[in-house]
């Protein structure tokens, strides 16, 4: 789309009709477009139809039931413990993977053989899929013969039922996620801190301004833009956390971990409440994006504000 | 700006028309739910076909599996059966739902016993009664309980395959030890306990028993003979809060309060209860049938199997799943599928497919026959649970099981981890539970 718009192209290509050079631009990005028509932008408009009938997938025809399945959500008290769980999961999730992340990040942030072996390592747990890495810390916290607990007796302390404790349950999913997430912040952490003139660093520090003034006043309001968009990214994926629910703690003990994706399923496949679950899917869809975009907005406008001679280096 | 819009509508269209095609093409599984073949037609027709069998038969079933298979298709060289393994229960039924949502089945399927309402009330399986009586076979060779649970609203929808109950596996070294029989009766819980159970200075060091508290599999039997329901006749309300119905979990109460009780709750709890009754740390484990082998294979001590206690009545559930026929698949299909079924459960087979794949078997004459009498010689663990052959009753069927039965779970789990009184939440997990029934 944008060779007809810039100059070069307009002047190649002058006699040809413009709605031909739409066409084909339109051709080359089918194959794309067709997939996501068919496989997220259908699906989603099919949930919404699916989200006002009580369908449970197996009936041969759907029932008309209006706002129902929203009614019944809204009125129930699930809806609001789960989304409970989900946010102490989500802020914690990113807190954590950013917070240990920037402190890798500037641990690491030296190029010598050792260091980056290090990195290497604190980025590998990133390849490994979810349900792996969930599937071995299942046994790690396991409460009979998992490590942890055989570490705390070394200690001298009493043993944890780290999974089967609800007050301990949906913390071992954030020490999961935080473990696989850490080593992926580190390294775009480390991408935008070699970003940043040395410059500043060497003015400030002639200007007399200490290591903690120079990563307050230098280095967070530069990352910004990285921190935004790790920010952004983590909070969706923490936010859908599902596979590691579903392999090391069903959703329990007593709710304590049903985050909304497995309420989802849970509902759908366990429960045969297709109509509804589609109706939960509808308002968590909308939740994310509101949430995702206020983030966008109010994030924005402080980077504006803090640094404009910032933007101004970044984009010459 | 125009054009681009113009261009996105072309595009929108043309990706609806593919998604359209994609849709249509799916659509091979006509139904034609006419009237079946008469027994001599359906034995004459030898064309070449072949069926999709949907299963969950794990690694170890495997074997088992093959040699029905090779054996079936001596039977029915025209047939040909292809096995698909679908994953565990939970993923079966998910990919079952996907199916029947794309109108593309297959002839024969597992299904877990307790969902089969859910299908069987959207028409998905198809009715074996035609079949059974085309063929005459004998229904009355097969344990009622087992039988039973694969029947919905009057109609035989199933029949069963791989059938489990929990039991209780005890210590037997150690019960023959300390001198005492497993209990029997509720009432001889009490003194059992006494006996058996272990504690220093508060603290409990060996468990008399242990009720698994994370699948309401284990204690819903217990709720009817203590004499209690979970629903009421017509199954419109609860009365888990009846008298009754409250009998088997102030029981576990009071058990679990003076810590001769271990109640698991929570994933991972199964594997924690079998560790500790291997280690001695619990006496005896209430568990599926299932798992007897593995209690035998790993103990190094003996092991004996004893029926669950009973009070007003002495019954265990059904467990494991069964083999139905879909509705949608199309006629031929569904009469090579109903061959299979009729094979696959038939007691010429049924010990050596039971004790192959670690279940129990399902006909009377089977276990009588010649075969079955030397099974129990290799297997005398099993045999104290076929003398409650006809005690294997069916679980409660509701489409609403797999949702309202997670609310009185919670108070299971509440009593076990939080140490409440489950007399006072009952009321709510019943309110709870009229409220999701209320939908049906």
């Amino acid at each position: 789309m944008t060779g007809t718009e810039g100059p070069g192209a307009a002047t190649n290509i002058k006699r040809r009709p413009k709605a031909w050079e739409y066409m084909k631009d339109f051709a080359f990005a089918l194959p794309a477009l067709a997939m996501l028509l068919i496989f997220i932008y259908y699906p989603l408009v099919n949930s919404f139809y699916l989200s006002f009938t009580n369908w449970n997938m197996t009936r041969p025809n759907k029932e008309f039931i209006g706002l129902d399945n929203y009614e019944k959500l809204l009125t129930g008290d699930t809806f609001y413990k789960v989304l409970g769980i989900t946010f102490t999961y989500t802020v914690f999730d990113v807190l954590l993977t950013l917070g240990i992340g920037l402190m890798l990040a500037l641990l690491f942030n030296v190029t010598s053989r050792f260091f980056n072996f290090m990195r290497s390592v604190i980025f590998m747990p990133h390849y490994i899929s979810m349900v792996i890495v969930s599937m071995v810390f299942l046994w790690i916290f396991n409460s009979q013969y998992g490590l942890m607990n055989e570490l705390l007796k070394f200690l001298g302390l009493e043993p944890v039922d780290w999974l089967t404790n609800p007050k301990t349950a949906l913390w071992v999913l954030i020490v999961v996620s935080v473990w696989k997430g850490v080593g992926f912040a580190m390294i775009i952490f480390i991408a935008g801190l070699r970003g940043i003139p040395l410059e500043y660093y060497e003015a400030s520090s002639i200007d007399g301004a200490s290591k903690w003034t120079q990563f307050r006043k230098i280095t967070l309001p530069l990352l910004s833009p990285i921190t935004l968009f790790l920010v952004v990214t983590n909070f969706i994926s923490s936010m859908q956390v599902f596979q590691s629910v579903d392999v090391m703690t069903n959703g329990g003990p007593l709710e304590s971990t049903k985050a909304m994706v497995y309420w989802i399923y849970e509902m759908a496949f366990a429960e045969f409440r297709t109509g509804r679950a589609s109706a939960l899917i509808i308002m968590f869809f909308i939740m994310i994006v509101l949430l995702t975009v206020l983030q966008m907005y109010v994030s924005r406008k402080k980077s504006i504000t803090k640094g404009r001679f910032i933007s101004k280096c970044l984009h010459p | 700006m125009n054009k681009i819009k113009k261009a996105l509508s072309v595009l929108a269209v043309s990706g609806m028309a593919f998604a359209s095609i994609l849709g249509c093409s799916g659509s091979g599984g006509s139904s034609s739910s006419g009237d079946i073949l008469d027994a001599e037609e359906a034995a004459q027709d030898t064309t070449p076909i072949t069926i999709q069998y949907w299963h969950s038969h794990a690694e170890a079933q495997l074997e088992g599996l093959d040699y029905m298979l090779a054996e079936f298709h001596k039977k029915y060289p025209h047939i040909t059966v292809e096995p698909v393994f679908q994953g565990a229960y939970v993923d079966l039924h998910k990919k079952l739902q996907a199916a029947v949502a794309a109108k593309e089945v297959p002839a024969v399927t597992n299904v877990e016993v307790s969902v089969l309402p859910n299908f069987a009330d959207s028409g998905v399986f198809a009715d074996l009664t035609p079949y059974i009586e085309r063929d005459q076979v004998d229904l009355n060779d097969f344990s009622q309980g087992m039988l039973q649970a694969y029947a919905y609203n009057g109609k035989q929808y199933g029949l069963p395959l791989i059938v489990s109950t929990s039991v209780f596996i005890y210590n037997k070294t150690l019960l023959d030890e300390l001198g005492v029989e497993p209990p029997q009766t509720w009432d001889d819980i009490e003194a059992y306990n006494q006996k058996v159970a272990l504690k220093e200075g508060g603290q409990t060091t060996r468990y008399a028993f242990s009720v698994p508290g994370w699948d309401t599999w284990y204690y819903d039997p217990w709720i009817s003979n203590g004499g209690g329901s979970i629903l009421n006749e017509d199954m419109t309300a609860s009365t888990l809060d009846q008298p009754d119905s409250l009998r088997w979990i102030q029981n576990f109460y009071k058990w679990l309060q003076d810590g001769s009780l271990h109640m698991g709750f929570g994933k991972g709890a199964s594997g924690d209860m079998r560790t500790m009754f291997l280690e001695g740390k619990i006496a005896m484990v209430q568990h599926t049938s299932a798992v007897i082998k593995t209690y035998l294979e790993s103990a190094n001590f003996e092991v004996g199997v004893s029926f669950i206690p009973g009070d007003k009545e002495r019954k265990s559930h059904i467990g494991g799943a069964g083999i139905v026929l879909m509705e949608g698949a199309d006629a031929r299909e569904k009469e090579a599928g109903w061959k299979f079924i009729e094979f696959m459960t038939s007691a010429e087979h049924n010990i050596n497919w039971a004790e192959k794949v670690g279940y129990l078997p399902t006909r009377k004459s089977a276990i009588e026959s010649e075969e079955g009498k030397q099974y129990f010689e290799r297997q005398p663990q099993y045999r104290t649970v076929f003398e409650h052959f006809d005690d294997v009753a069916p679980r409660l069927q509701h489409p609403a099981y797999p949702e309202f039965s997670e609310k009185y779970k919670e108070v299971v789990g509440e009593m076990i981890l939080n140490g409440k009184d489950p007399t006072s939440l009952m009321p709510e997990a019943v309110k709870q539970i009229n409220d999701i029934l209320s939908d049906y």
